[in-house]
């Protein structure tokens, strides 16, 4: 029953070029760009919570991780004239590498030292890409970033381009899944509900965060290329403290340390942006009000909502 | 040679010598309690023989290899297992959960075996499973195997944790107060368990206030005071013994 609900889910998002075609035809390209931006949120929220949910580590560096990602694809793609499918990885691993040199003096941080420490980290990174005018272009941000080519194939057409980043979707919630459940996620789970319990039990609360943290910089790093191969352009705003606060939105939201929850997060705190568009002045109230409304009603997100009482 | 062998032990705190030159030595099989009065170093001396706390001084030497300050993730694989004074579970992972997280760690495997799921692991999962019902089974917490630890009771919890201690067949068995703060049912059965294990050869160390509990079983008695030892042997002599009669009564 629970699998045959995925699989529906799953059929649905890859119809759903067609579904939007016949439904609402002269929104297609608005419905997709809009699509494509949900799933690679969707992506970058889950490898986020792998941190905050699974860890337990408050990390509010993730926009840094993102845009190392984009920056080195797009330059890559454009100064080196890197194929998308070399530059891609390129990314995730500059990302990480990054991610296992801070994290070992991060990590030595105690937890609100820790997310403030990582904050730090996001600023800087924000200010470098600013400033580092011979490398990232500054403010006149890396341009003509070609569209990705998977061997002869290149993915230019809107519909394409929504399947190869709902396919990085589905990359990134199996590797969730497989990270989160039986040993690895006990391990993990076992380190963020009670650290000196985890020793005992012969775990190393470090090498356990470290991993996790570099895993999850390293997903940011490959959507952040993902992300500047579709806008072809990767300027600093991309990647300031307000992604922070998007994502933070759609975890806790969507429901901390939980693969629905964060999906359901993704799916309503980017698509639900634009449907209030319909009343642009009260939009951004409209929006607040409602994250209040879920705050106060379902504290441990909109998953609380969703479960059912277990019978037992 | 001695399963533990601490010598000459210091901890100190801010000027304070919570444990001062502290010896013991623990005999494979052995049961032996450490009692004293409050803030004695009972507790401190267990912390730093763990690796939660960096002694100031001396030397742990487990089966005769250095373990002086190694931290608790090392020393809990090595075969030296550990309970907590407070109740200590993993409140959102379920009990079963719970036992098999002290398991799995000695089992050498690697990351991308444990990610995908390789046959060998699978198999050593299911035979964690079943020796983590054995012990559910043991302490009575069956029929709790999914519920989450942290919704369980302080009584459960406390045997939770203890079963978790059991998890590896450990070596080297230190349980801080498992008889504290527990109904006199508890107390008994906890008793028990540990009698138990000591039939079955394991060696055990113990902290614990209930005099009823240590002197009723342990093989030998370990007083400190001011975190210095003041006396040593059966229980029959301690409790006549005069330095732990004043220890715990004055003068």
């Amino acid at each position: 029953m629970r699998r045959a609900g995925w699989l529906a889910l799953g059929a649905l998002a890859v119809a759903a070029p067609w579904l939007i075609a016949a439904g609402v035809p002269r929104q297609q390209r608005y419905v997709l760009h809009v699509l494509i931006f949900t799933a690679l949120f969707a992506a970058l929220a889950l490898s986020y919570d792998l941190v905050v949910g699974h860890v337990g580590s408050l990390s509010l560096a993730h926009p840094a991780f993102f845009g190392i990602g984009a920056y080195t694809a797009g330059i890559l793609a454009t100064s080196a004239r890197w194929p998308f499918v070399a530059d891609v990885p390129a990314a995730g691993l500059a990302a990480a590498v990054v991610a296992a040199l801070v994290g070992v003096p991060l990590f030595r941080l105690a937890e609100h030292a820790f997310a403030v420490g990582t904050l730090g980290l996001a600023l800087v990174a924000s200010v470098v890409a600013n400033n580092w005018v011979e490398v990232t272009r500054g403010p006149l941000c890396i341009t003509g970033i070609p569209k990705p080519r998977l061997g002869p194939l290149s993915v230019t057409t809107l519909p394409a381009q929504y399947w190869l980043a709902l396919a990085a979707l589905a990359g990134v919630v199996l590797l969730y899944r497989g990270l989160t459940t039986f040993r690895l996620g006990r391990a993990f789970h076992a380190v963020r509900d009670n650290e000196p319990l985890a020793g005992a039990a012969g775990i190393d609360p470090l090498k356990y965060r470290l991993l996790a943290f570099t895993i999850a910089a390293g997903l940011a790093g490959g959507i952040g290329a993902l992300y500047v191969h579709y806008l072809s352009v990767m300027c600093p705003e991309e990647m300031t403290v307000g992604l922070t606060v998007n994502l933070l939105v759609i975890v806790f939201l969507g429901g901390v340390g939980s693969l629905r929850g964060v999906l359901v997060g993704a799916v309503l705190f980017t698509t639900l942006p634009e449907v209030l568009r319909v009343a642009p002045t009260w939009r951004l109230v409209i929006y607040g009000a409602l994250l209040l409304l879920v705050v106060v009603r379902s504290p441990g997100g909109l998953e609380g909502l969703l479960r059912r009482p277990r019978v037992r | 040679m001695a399963l533990l062998e601490v010598r000459g032990l210091v901890k100190r705190f801010l000027g304070v010598t919570a444990v001062d030159q502290v010896d013991l030595s623990v005999e494979p099989g052995e049961l032996v309690s450490l009692i004293g009065p409050n803030g004695s170093g009972k507790t401190t001396l267990f912390n730093c023989v763990t690796g939660y706390l960096a002694a100031d001084g001396g030397r742990v030497l487990f089966r005769g290899r250095e373990l002086t300050n190694a931290p608790p993730h090392r020393v809990a694989r090595l075969g030296v297992a550990r309970t907590f004074q407070q109740v200590s579970v993993f409140p959102r992972l379920s009990a079963l959960d719970n036992l098999l997280v002290f398991l799995q760690q000695h089992q050498e495997e690697r990351l991308l075996a444990r990610l995908l799921r390789t046959p060998r692991v699978r198999r050593l999962e299911s035979e964690a499973v079943a020796r983590a019902r054995r012990l559910l089974e043991l302490v009575g917490l069956a029929a709790k195997a999914d519920a989450a630890a942290g919704s369980l009771s302080y009584g459960q919890r406390k045997l939770l944790a203890f079963a978790g201690a059991l998890m590896p067949d450990p070596d080297l068995l230190l349980l801080d107060e498992p008889a504290a703060a527990v109904n006199p049912t508890m107390i008994n059965e906890m008793k028990a368990h540990i009698l138990a294990l000591h039939r079955q050869g394991k060696t055990v160390v113990l902290v614990e206030h209930n005099m009823d509990v240590v002197m009723d079983i342990s093989q030998r008695v370990v007083v400190l005071d001011h975190g210095q030892k003041i006396a040593e042997g059966p229980p029959s002599a301690i409790r006549r013994d005069p330095r732990v009669i004043e220890a715990y009564f004055g003068r």
